[in-house]
């Protein structure tokens, strides 16, 4: 079974199976067997990978696995290739700025329709107590601005978005 | 006069730590709750939580005639107001005064004049203390721009009634002083509804060294040594010290009587603490002056072994300071972490979460003041800061020694947090060395940022393996290959 594992923004195709001894996660890097029982406090387990032998603390969220080890937490993205696909987006992310936090708008300073350059100021936001102006990713035409003077944004909402390049 | 009932108009770590002080001193009490709040250890604490509503949970908190209500209809004879919020706020000490409820702080006087920066450094330089050079823009409004570049480069732009960083600006040209000048203006009026600004000399590379001071109210004032707050990302400090590895004895004396001196200026009443700016030659400036207690007063509390929330109720009961200068003693050395839900690798963005697990660290010379609970969830509601571990060591060494290992066993899962980007400053040799200025994180930004081992294949491991969803398709899978008879690897 495939899990697409994400550490550190880098992605990882896997496949899981068991020889009937022992769990195997197949890597483009190469075969890792692998066991895991959990030992000692809330979430604790003894890790067994490639010989090696590892105490972590771990907690599985609906996305994302925590694991604590040597001191350091490490998050671990975990997508079923399956339900990407089915829940695929449109649109290539040069054609968009995206929040890099969650903030407010303090001005917009392009509209729809409006021819934009690569660089060009197009809104002003304040997020975390700083203002950041956030320009245009290319050379292009406005197709929407979502947010007016004034509105929140979460983490990640879509800011601005230029029309598709014609190729 | 006494406080038996102690309303504290705070939340998190802060309110669960007054409050295990007022209960141990036997007083009934209380804390805030907004509507929507996750439960916290101070809700288990206190014997009474009043739920207070506004439209966002920090207007609730910032309500004035709510919290005065709420605080008269529990019979509350005492306010504590915690750090932030309304600590600092002349206009609530004003309507507490007015309600009758005594609020365990400053005068709301001595409020006013330290929280406009301007009038306070006026106060402090007219009084013989030292303030660096600086440019007042309600001087004279039409030469601000001209007195400004007349200060000298590097120079920084403030609020006149600013704090905290916001609206802070460095300039370090001519050519761009008066865009910046707009520009902070801008922050200070949405920040602070006050455009109101100053600017004084950029000090390179400096530190930032504090003193706490406890005053009676009448005149009589004591210091409980400085506190080194050097380590600071966007201006917000996240580790602190005591003692400052930076001061000779000679120079510890001189700039804790200098703090003491300001605030028996003002005779201040309570907790306070004045901030200095400290130069590389060993000058020292005033900075601004906290009426509050402050985020890292524990560290002073673990090197002195005094609770300073209990002279706060004493000197609020007017029973004035419980020790003379000479009592106070600074044993060995105490290191706070401050504990934020934030990612270190992308700027410090705040981050939010359920907490699927929770282990804080304990043991000798480990204390931690914990604003969350397991289960609990991180939400943009409020500051990012979840909690504070404070060490106590003989030595800075030993200090830093149990911090690190304190901090990597500080157990926090489900929600981005700073553990391992605190480990790394610890371990930084220029941390060990003391050599460190308000800068230091943004110069050693990559290296503190730096990936460590790679051990993806370990992690990914575990993160398959602990996929009951993923684990029980590739049994049924294995099963159906075994009954098959075909299974051969």
């Amino acid at each position: 079974m495939r899990r697409i594992l994400q550490i550190n923004g880098e992605e990882t195709e896997t496949w899981l199976v068991h020889d009937g001894a022992c769990f195997i996660l197949n890597t483009p890097d190469g075969a890792i067997h692998c066991q895991l029982e959990a030992a000692g406090a809330k979430g604790g387990h003894v890790l067994r990978a490639n010989g090696k032998v590892r105490e972590l603390r771990l907690a599985v969220g609906p996305d994302a696995t925590f694991v604590h080890m040597n001191g350091r937490v490490h998050e671990i993205g975990r997508i079923d290739p399956a339900e990407r696909l089915a829940g695929s987006d449109s649109g290539s992310s040069d054609d968009r700025v995206i929040a890099p936090m969650p903030g407010v708008v303090l001005s917009v300073a392009v509209k729809p329709g409006d021819q934009v350059n690569e660089g060009q100021p197009l809104l002003v936001i304040e997020s975390m107590k700083l203002e950041t102006t956030l320009t245009a990713p290319r050379d292009g035409v406005v197709a929407e601005m979502p947010f007016a003077e004034g509105d929140s944004f979460g983490l990640k909402d879509i800011l601005a978005q230029l029309a598709p390049e014609e190729e | 006069m006494t406080i038996s009932k102690l309303l504290v108009a705070n939340r998190g770590e802060i309110a669960a730590r007054v409050l295990r002080t007022a209960k141990a001193r036997g007083l009934a009490t209380a804390v805030l709750r907004h509507a929507t709040e996750q439960e916290g250890p101070a809700h288990l604490i206190a014997d009474e939580v009043v739920t207070i509503d506004g439209p966002t949970p920090v207007a609730a908190y910032l309500d004035i005639s709510q919290i005065v209500e709420a605080a008269k209809r529990i019979g509350a004879d005492a306010v504590h107001p915690g750090y932030g919020f309304l600590s600092e706020n002349a206009g609530f000490v004003a309507a507490l005064e007015k309600a009758g409820v005594t609020f365990v702080g400053p005068t709301s006087e001595v409020i006013d004049l330290m929280g406009d920066k301007v009038r306070a450094r006026a106060f402090v330089e007219e009084r013989g203390f030292p303030v660096a050079p600086s440019a007042i823009e309600d001087d004279d409004p039409a030469s601000f721009v001209e007195r400004a570049s007349a200060v000298g480069y590097p120079l920084l732009i403030k609020p006149s009634a600013g704090g905290g960083g916001k609206g802070m600006r460095v300039v370090r040209e001519d050519s761009t002083l008066e865009t910046e000048i707009e520009t902070a203006r801008r922050e200070g009026e949405r920040y602070f509804g006050d455009g109101r600004l100053f600017v004084e000399r950029y000090i390179e590379r400096p530190r930032h060294i504090e003193v706490q001071v406890m005053g009676d109210g009448q005149g009589n004032v004591v210091h409980f040594w400085e506190r080194e707050c050097s380590i600071q990302r966007r201006f917000q400090k996240i580790i602190e010290e005591t003692p400052s590895p930076a001061l000779t004895p000679g120079q510890r004396d001189e700039i804790c009587e200098t703090a003491a001196g300001i605030a028996r200026a003002v005779k201040y009443r309570g907790a306070g603490t004045v901030e200095f700016i400290y130069s590389r030659d060993g000058a020292f400036y005033f900075l601004e002056m906290n009426t509050r207690l402050q985020v890292e007063h524990p560290v002073t509390e673990l090197v002195t072994g005094f609770d300073l929330v209990a002279e706060q109720l004493r000197i609020a009961a007017g029973k004035g300071l419980s020790a003379a200068q000479a009592d106070i003693p600074q044993t060995g050395h105490s290191i706070e972490l401050r504990i934020c839900a934030e990612d270190a690798t992308t700027d410090f963005r705040p981050a939010i979460g359920d907490i699927l697990l929770l282990d804080e660290p304990m043991g000798e010379g480990i204390r931690v003041d914990s604003g969350i609970l397991d289960g609990g969830k991180v939400t943009t509601d409020f500051d990012p800061m979840l909690s504070k571990l404070i060490v106590h060591g003989p030595d800075r060494a030993q200090a830093i020694a149990r911090a690190r290992q304190a901090v990597q066993n500080y157990v926090v899962l489900g929600v981005t947090t700073n553990t391992g980007y605190l480990d790394a400053i610890l371990a930084h040799p220029d941390f060990a060395s003391g050599d460190v200025s308000t800068g230091f994180l943004a110069e050693q930004s990559e290296t503190l940022t730096a990936p460590g081992e790679d051990v993806s294949d370990l992690l990914m491991a575990a993160a398959a393996l602990s996929d009951e969803r993923l684990l029980s398709d590739v049994m049924q899978i294995s099963e159906m290959h075994r009954k098959m008879g075909g299974w051969r690897n």
